[in-house]
Parts: C-alpha cells; sequence; structure tokens
C-alpha cells in the first residue's frame, strides 16, 4: 500500500504545484513581472534547496514532460498563425531561424570557450543551447502584456521563434553525438540536417492535411473535436521523432495548415488548446525550477552572467543585423528583434539533453543555460513593452475592435452566427448599415431572444446575433464600433476610389498608369505602408506613390486593408480648402478689418 | 475639361434594368462596345479586373467603374441610372444606382487620373446626386452633368 501512497502524494502535490502555478497568474499580471519566471520560481521555492524541500531529479520524466509541452505549445503558435501575415515574412524569419541560430552559436563559443575553460566542441554546444528564441517566451509574453506589435516585426519573431526550435534542437544534438562518438564530416552533418527538416516538414504537412479531412468528414461527438486536434498534434510530433524527423518542426507546421483551413469546431480547438498550452507552459516551467538546484548554481553563476551578457548584447544583435541586412526592415525594427530573442524552457530543455546522455559536466550546460534564460525573461521580458514603445514597433490600442462573439453552426462550415453587443454610436445603430453578405437572425433583449422583427426597431444595450461567413466576421466589426464624433472631412481628401491591401503596387501601375520601382512592383499596399512608414500606420496616414497619395482607410490587425486612392486634379479644378496658413492669414484679414472698423 | 467633354449626349441611358453588379457592367460593356467600336468581352474583363482590387463604388449610391483599354483612342464616358438600386459591394452599404464608365487609352496618364478625380468630385455632390435621380430622360440628365463643377468642396 506503501507505494500506492506515494502516488498519491506525488499526485497532491503536483497538482498542487500547478494549481499555485495558476493563481499566482493573479499576482504576476498585477506587478507585469514576466510570467514565466513566477513559475520557475514557485518551482525552485518547492525544490530541494526551497523551503518545500521536494527532491527531484526525474531527467527521464522531465524530457517527456518538455517534448510533450513544447510540441503542445508549438502547435498551438502555428494554429494561431495567419498564412496571410506569415507570406511576406517567409525569408526573413527562415533566415534568422537558421543562419541566425548558427552565428548566434558562434559567436557565443568563443566566450564559454574562454570564460568556462571548455574545449571548442563544449563551447560550441553552450552556444547551441541558448542560440534559440523560445516561441512560448514570445507568444506568451508578448500577449500577455497586451502588446500590439507591427505586424511585419511581430509576424518575423513569431515565425522565426516557431522555427528555429527545430534547427536548434538539431545543434544541439549533433554536438551533444560529436563530443561523445568523436569526429564526424561536415557534409554527413548537413545531409543530416536537411532530412530532418525536410522530412519533418513531410509529416507536419500530410499530418495536418489529414488531421483537417478528419475533423471535417468524421461526425466526432461534440466536444470530442478539440482533444482530437490536441492529440493529433502528440502523433504528429511522434511520428516524426522516431522517424528521426524534426517533431518540432512538423507540428509547428501542422498547426499552420490546420488553423488557415476551414475546419468544423475552430473557435473549441482554439480555445482548447490555448488552455493546454498555458497548462504545459505552467507544468514546464515549474517542473525545469524543481531540477534547479540553487547552490551548485552559485558557482557557474559569474561565467554564466558573462555568457548571458554576451549573448545578448553581442550575439543576438550581430546575427540579427546581419541576417536581416537583405531585407526592408529598419534599424528600429531591427533592433527590437535583435532585443526580443527571448530564451525560454527550450534552452532548459536542451541543456537537460547532455544530462540525460551523461556527457561530463553535464550539469553545468543546465545551469548556464538556467541563469541565461533567468536573465533574459528578467531583463528583456520586463522591457519588452518598454522597448517596443521607445522603437515605434508598438502598434497603438485604440483600434482594438468591439468584442465579437463567434459561434459555429455544425452542420455546415460557411457561416456561422457571429454576435455584438450594439453600442450607441454604432454605424448600424445610427444609419441601421448592414453589409449585404450578413443576416441578423437574433437579437437579445433584457435576458429575452427575440427575432430580428420582433426586436425592430434595435436599441443600443442589445445583442444582435448575425450570419455571416467566418473569414468575413472581422470585417463586420466597423459596423458595431462606436463612430468618432468626425467633422467630416473632404472626400476627397480621403481618396476617391478604394482598394484592399492585398493589390499589389503592380496591378494599381496596370491600371493608372503610375510610375513603380520594378523591384517594388510585387509588393502589396499594405506591405507598401509597413515599408515606408517608419511608424505603425494610423487610419488616414497618407503616402505618396508617383501622382497618387494613397490613403488608410482602414485597420486590421494593425494592417492597413483598405487604402483610398487620392487622385490629382487638374488646375480648373475646385479650390482646394485652405491649409492652416491661409485659415491664419483670413483671420488676420477679419480682426484687421475689424480693428481698423472698415 | 468638364464632364460632357468625356461623355456624349448619345452615351447617356437614363433607365437601366439590371438586377446585380455583374449584370450592370455587362451591359454598361456592351453599350460601351457599340458606341467605341471596341470588342465587349475586352471592356468586360477590364472592368471586372478593376473590381478585382476593390470595389468601384464611391458611397453614396454612387459607382465609377473604370479601366484601361489599349486600343480606344480618347477617354470615353458613360453614364446610366438604374431603374432600381443594385448591391455594388460599397464600403458605406449602400445600394448604387447612379454609375459612370470611364475607358481610357493605354497612354492616357494623368488625363486619366484627372478625369476619374473630377467625376467622382460630380457625383458625390449630393445637391447633383439629387438632380441626376430626379432626372427621367436622357436629355436632361446630360444638362445635369453638362453644370459647371460644384465650388464647395
Amino acid at each position: 500500500m506503501a507505494s500506492l501512497d506515494a502516488v498519491s502524494i506525488a499526485i497532491l502535490l503536483g497538482a498542487f504545484l500547478v494549481m499555485v502555478g495558476i493563481l499566482s497568474s493573479l499576482l504576476a499580471l498585477r506587478f507585469g513581472a514576466p510570467l514565466l519566471l513566477v513559475f520557475l520560481f514557485i518551482g525552485m521555492a518547492a525544490g530541494e534547496s526551497g523551503p518545500g524541500g521536494l527532491r527531484f531529479d526525474d531527467l527521464q520524466t522531465t524530457y517527456l514532460v518538455g517534448s510533450v509541452a513544447l510540441a503542445l505549445i508549438l502547435f498551438d503558435g502555428g494554429l494561431k498563425t495567419r498564412l496571410q501575415s506569415i507570406q511576406t515574412v517567409l525569408a526573413p524569419s527562415v533566415m534568422l531561424a537558421t543562419v541566425g541560430v548558427l552565428l548566434t552559436a558562434l559567436i557565443t563559443a568563443p566566450v564559454a570557450h574562454y570564460v568556462l575553460e571548455l574545449n571548442w566542441a563544449e563551447a560550441l554546444l553552450i552556444g547551441a543551447v541558448v542560440a534559440s528564441t523560445d516561441a512560448a517566451a514570445v507568444f506568451l509574453l508578448v500577449h500577455a502584456q497586451g502588446l500590439r506589435l507591427r505586424p511585419r516585426v511581430g509576424a518575423t519573431l513569431e515565425v522565426e521563434s516557431g522555427t528555429n526550435d527545430p534547427f536548434a534542437v538539431f545543434l544541439t544534438l549533433m554536438l551533444v553525438e560529436l563530443i561523445t562518438v568523436g569526429e564526424s564530416s561536415a557534409w554527413h552533418v548537413i545531409a543530416l540536417f536537411l532530412r530532418d527538416a525536410l522530412l519533418g516538414a513531410v509529416v507536419g504537412f500530410v499530418g495536418g492535411r489529414l488531421v483537417v479531412l478528419a475533423l471535417n468528414r468524421v461526425a466526432l461527438p461534440q466536444g470530442l473535436h478539440a482533444p482530437f486536434v490536441a492529440t493529433a498534434a502528440l502523433v504528429i510530433f511522434g511520428a516524426a521523432q522516431s522517424s528521426h524527423a524534426s517533431g518540432f518542426l512538423a507540428v509547428y507546421l501542422a498547426g499552420i495548415i490546420i488553423g488557415n483551413r476551414p475546419t468544423r469546431a475552430h473557435n473549441s480547438v482554439v480555445t482548447f488548446l490555448d488552455a493546454a498550452t498555458w497548462l504545459a507552459q505552467i507544468v514546464m516551467f515549474v517542473l525545469l525550477g524543481l531540477l534547479v538546484s540553487p547552490q551548485r548554481l552559485l558557482v557557474s553563476i559569474g561565467p554564466a552572467i558573462l555568457i548571458a551578457l554576451a549573448l545578448m548584447l553581442v550575439a543576438r544583435p550581430v546575427a540579427v543585423f546581419l541576417c536581416l541586412a537583405p531585407f526592408r526592415f529598419n534599424w528600429r525594427e531591427k533592433l527590437f528583434v535583435a532585443w526580443v530573442g527571448l530564451r525560454g524552457a527550450v534552452a532548459i530543455f536542451l541543456a537537460s539533453i547532455p544530462m540525460l546522455v551523461g556527457l561530463n559536466n553535464a550539469y553545468l550546460y543546465f545551469d548556464i543555460a538556467f541563469v541565461v534564460v533567468l536573465i533574459s525573461l528578467l531583463l528583456q521580458g520586463w522591457t519588452l513593452g518598454f522597448a517596443a514603445r521607445k522603437l515605434h514597433v508598438a502598434l497603438p490600442r485604440a483600434d482594438r475592435g468591439p468584442r465579437r462573439v463567434e459561434l459555429d453552426l455544425p452542420g455546415q462550415l460557411e457561416q456561422q452566427l457571429v454576435g455584438y453587443a450594439v453600442r450607441p454610436k454604432s454605424l448600424y445603430l445610427k444609419r441601421g448599415l448592414i453589409p449585404s453578405w450578413s443576416k441578423p437572425t437574433l437579437v437579445i433583449r433584457d435576458q429575452r431572444i427575440l427575432s430580428p422583427a420582433e426586436a425592430d426597431p434595435v436599441t443600443a444595450g442589445d445583442y444582435v446575433y448575425l450570419l455571416a461567413p467566418p473569414e468575413k466576421a472581422e470585417a463586420l466589426d466597423r459596423f458595431f464600433v462606436d463612430m468618432a464624433p468626425s467633422s467630416a472631412p473632404d472626400p476627397h481628401l480621403l481618396g476617391d476610389f478604394m482598394v484592399a491591401g492585398e493589390v499589389t503596387l503592380g496591378d494599381l501601375a496596370g491600371i493608372y498608369g503610375v510610375n513603380v520601382a520594378p523591384d517594388e512592383a510585387e509588393l502589396t499596399l499594405a506591405d507598401y505602408f509597413d515599408v515606408h512608414l517608419d511608424r505603425a500606420p494610423k487610419l488616414g496616414a497618407t503616402l505618396p506613390l508617383d501622382s497618387i497619395v494613397l490613403v488608410a482607410r482602414s485597420l486590421g490587425g494593425g494592417r492597413v486593408n483598405v487604402i483610398g486612392l487620392r487622385l490629382p486634379e487638374d488646375e480648373e479644378a475646385p479650390r482646394p480648402p485652405p491649409t492652416r496658413r491661409q485659415t491664419l492669414k483670413r483671420k488676420l484679414k477679419a480682426i484687421w478689418a475689424s480693428v481698423a472698423g472698415i | 475639361m468638364t464632364i460632357t467633354d468625356l461623355v456624349a449626349p448619345e452615351a447617356v441611358i437614363p433607365a437601366l434594368k439590371v438586377n446585380s453588379k455583374k449584370q450592370a457592367l455587362q451591359e454598361l460593356a456592351a453599350r460601351a462596345a457599340v458606341l467605341t467600336g471596341q470588342n465587349e468581352r475586352a471592356i468586360f474583363e477590364v472592368l471586372l479586373q478593376r473590381e478585382k482590387l476593390g470595389t468601384t463604388a464611391v458611397g453614396y449610391g454612387v459607382a465609377i467603374p473604370h479601366g484601361k483599354l489599349p486600343k480606344l483612342d480618347k477617354l470615353f464616358g458613360l453614364f446610366a441610372r438604374l431603374e432600381r438600386p443594385i448591391d455594388f459591394e460599397a464600403m458605406d452599404g449602400q445600394p448604387v444606382d447612379l454609375v459612370f464608365l470611364l475607358l481610357a487609352p493605354e497612354g492616357a496618364g494623368a488625363d486619366h487620373l484627372k478625369a476619374l478625380a473630377r467625376i467622382a468630385r460630380l457625383l458625390r455632390d449630393l445637391d447633383v446626386a439629387k438632380k441626376l435621380r430626379a432626372s427621367r430622360d436622357a436629355q436632361a440628365i446630360y444638362s445635369v452633368l453638362a453644370l459647371p463643377p460644384a465650388t464647395a468642396a
């Protein structure tokens, strides 16, 4: 019976720790501390040298839990990635994820070589372990702070951190093998990497497609869709890993594919994985906190701090500036990407591999990685919002849409139910406007459900539910926000004609005969705004394109999605509205006239 | 340049009967083909290509479909008042009943843009639009189009 008791106690303690982690998130949100750090500290406090006094050194379990948690986090990251938003940043992100990681590791290695007196392979292993930007940390810290980044910068960071783990994992495994087994040729290594990456991509792609197919074809009982997708992600991960392909790349890709196809129960899948990711995050960090031993940490803290500083202040910035040089980023954006190279659980997880294989000095890797992550989360995590605002890569909070409720309607995929609270100054209430592709279906007033006919006229404070195609739901927001009390400007200034943000400069040149630089013809108008405006675009922002002026008319997700074209007018055209100077002149004249008594 | 430099009296349709945006474009392309001697299909394609970038409805029930036709020798305008307003995917959601079609030759460049700006400005004037909606025959419509551009911005 004693062994059964041990299991019960393990469950009690484990669940209790995780629960404390969840409750502590309240505290962290209030004080703005990077949440992940709090989880780590709870683990440490419960550990052998903290007040908890728990002895935990089960590396197998740590590796298992870490793998599962990472797979879920990466999958969730992929699921939330809009294909449309990453297409433009694919090249820079992949560059950062491969060459960037290698450069970071190479530049960090000499520091490790000299301060820790390791041989070169071991020093490089230290570099590789701490070289990758942590997807979980980036996703979580950026979102938890309610920070909205300029789309190109945000997407680059997210895709980089999502795709660089496979490379860092590979680099680490290869170096561990090199240290244990000995020599191996460069070609062999490159071939190995290509095989891992390609096979991983194939498994992820095929797996993702199969999951979409299964979701839409198999009639699962209500509520099982989300767990099905989550376990399918782990199956894909496991399948890839056990066939020596990159499982991390595979789940990330599968997530992207599933998130960008119309599927049944999409909303419940996203909600479920959100919760699963949080849990994975907490469990992983608490576990890693348990594993560390602060006494041992004290021995290597000096060199570790040096390595952390070299990494954050030299290696990462150099790698980022070199990798992004061929792409259109301004220096502020590059600096931000360099600073937000957050290190997280992946580094600690990678550092546990040498322990698992039983390398010499294995604890050294773990301790160094632990300190580096700690410093990165403290220093970079805490200053994330500040850096984003100072470097003008944060978006103003103002253009947040209204709260929208989306409900799947089982039985079909074309339409969903979208709900809004009716605001007093919304376009919908004021002018009764609604796009032709949406259909008001029910109205909720004073806890009663009415048909639109019964509820007519709708008043402020009602809730309206409309049928609309899922991909257009966002476009409905416009009709339900409170309109700014604008003093209707000259419509000409807003642009005579409207085009969508995905239109390329080449398209415009074809129709309006404007001159466009040949290398910019493929650029979409939304990109054109991103590239040429120094800051996040605001409504009404203008940008010249030859003789036309482009005006940002509508923003979505921080990008310009509707653009007004202000066309040039000829000289006989009516007087343009007076400039401020002319108005001032006229006022002065009037004052003079009244003073002079004319 | 005034609007009537762009539109001939016979290029005014006082009551066009169409049910959809696509049908309206087809119908306008057919009329424009007769008046310009160009290929109807080509005109329709050009208009459709422009609509793909974003609707040419400018709000307040007005749409100005336009495009470039390489073989044309000068700017060509055609005005139609629709018998029944149709959905033109306008930003303000309003159905459209006043349609101005403008086709430009390949090298028109600045003239094309200026003409478009001029037309947009004229038709956005609520007084002008009201008069156009109240006019029953082609001649009355033509005389409204011939009015000098509104002075108030």
